[in-house]
């Protein structure tokens, strides 16, 4: 396959992706791909901005005036019996890193294709994909905003810094921060220091897992965990984005 | 006048757990949305489902906008429009499981009329959908805004699904071209 004819497969999958043509399947490739893939990402961001433009001429409609109370019920009512933990726990289950691809959507949907006879069935459309980009920052932070801590990470350096704008270890307790990469158990990275500011320094074999990863941040006894897990509740969580 | 930098805004804070952000957020895009919810699923009290589904998405993925790299009315129609999608081909699977024979007579009908060209000549993607044949246009925005697969397009054109793929994805070849070139 020539570069030219794989870039038009490309877009041609990346609008069929936007239109909602592909398969569950295909559409699943499609976006492990896209999660690990810049390029794509901007074909897909090409395709989605100018197929969203045909709804311009859709006029505005007021929804009945009781909806937005409704969906707040629904919302915090349900979000209020949560607790933080829980709820940031679900939030990393949500996040469900995708696994790195690598070869290009063509290949992926061509490995399917080679796998799965070419059905079609009324595939379900997906919210726009969740993108794990290659990334050096994060917001590190609890769902009702009790804790937020800034990272960032120096490549040069191979440090990460991190400022914490608001909340604190419980007393007796301290925070200890974690990357979650891929399908992988989480990874200490170590204990938050009692400074609102500290820096952290990277172990050369977790850098890899660091773009795309997530940081998520547990209530643990002095010292950090023992286990090499979290023991403790998560408290924040934050994916690495683009810096 | 809500700009664009405002909606970013308020889908930042909300990321953060901000509720009157959210406010703020469905005042300024809440009819649009319900008129995308309309125009897909055709139906007042479903548009009103899919609508309150839809946001409490928005709330729940603020925290995902940021990384996805499209405008704010953009993720937000996306999410709305996919939301809704997902509903009428609910509904369909439903009818196709509960009336045995209706896919036959469901095929017959004519189907909605070809949908008006939007009234905005601002948007490219208008201009170059005009140079497409009007049934490949139709098919385009069949998919987008009827939520159509393959199927129903090669059942409503009356070809074989391989011939509708074949000359849509021609098209959108053709689509894509054209759209490149709006600077």
């Amino acid at each position: 396959m020539t570069d030219e004819i794989e870039k038009d497969e490309e877009r041609l999958l990346t609008a069929e992706y936007v239109l909602g043509l592909l398969t569950d399947q295909e559409a699943k490739a499609y976006e492990d791909v896209l999660a690990v893939d810049p390029e794509l990402r901007l074909e897909y961001a090409f395709w989605a901005e100018r197929i969203a433009a045909l709804t311009d001429d859709i006029a505005p409609v007021d929804p009945p005036a009781k909806m937005l109370a409704r969906i707040k019920s629904d919302l915090f009512g349900a979000e209020a019996a949560e607790t933080t933990a829980t709820k940031a726990r679900s939030w990393l289950d949500r996040l469900g890193l995708l696994p790195a691809m690598t070869g290009g959507v063509v290949a992926a949907l061509a490995v399917l294709w080679v796998i799965n006879l070419y059905i079609p069935a009324a595939p379900t459309v997906t919210d726009p994909p969740v993108l794990s980009a290659p990334t050096l920052q994060a917001q590190i932070a609890a769902e009702d905003d009790s804790l937020i801590v800034l990272a960032s990470y120096d490549a040069t350096a191979q440090v990460l810094t991190v400022q914490r704008t608001a909340g604190q270890a419980p007393d007796g307790r301290v925070l200890e921060l974690w990357l979650i990469a891929d399908d992988n158990p989480p990874v200490s990275l170590g204990v938050l220091p009692d400074d609102e500011t500290g820096q952290i320094g990277i172990d050369a074999t977790l850098i890899p897992a660091l773009p795309g990863g997530v940081l998520a941040i547990s209530d643990e006894p002095p010292g950090g965990s023992t286990t090499g897990a979290p023991t403790g509740s998560v408290l924040a969580v934050g994916p690495m984005t683009e810096a | 006048m809500t700009t664009t930098a405002d909606i970013e805004d308020m889908i930042a804070r909300m990321a953060m757990g901000d509720r009157a952000a959210f406010d703020g957020l469905y005042n300024a895009t809440s009819a649009k949305l319900f008129g995308v919810c309309l125009r897909v699923l055709g139906n007042r009290a479903e548009a009103e489902d899919a609508l309150q589904e839809a946001f409490v998405k928005i709330w729940r993925n603020a925290d995902r906008y940021r990384v996805n790299g499209l405008s704010p009315m953009t993720w937000l129609i996306t999410v709305t429009r996919n939301h809704s999608v997902d509903r009428v081909r609910a509904r369909k699977a439903k009818q196709a499981g509960s009336m045995d024979e209706a896919a036959e007579i469901a095929d017959s009908n004519p189907g909605p009329e070809a949908l008006a060209m939007a009234s905005s000549d601002r948007v490219r993607i208008v201009d170059c959908m005009g140079q497409l044949d009007p049934d490949k246009a139709g098919a385009v925005r069949r998919a987008y805004l009827e939520g159509e697969t393959y199927q129903e397009l090669a059942d409503h054109y009356d070809v074989p699904l391989n011939t509708v793929r074949t000359w849509l994805r021609r098209s959108l070849l053709k689509l894509r071209e054209c759209l490149s070139h709006d600077g």
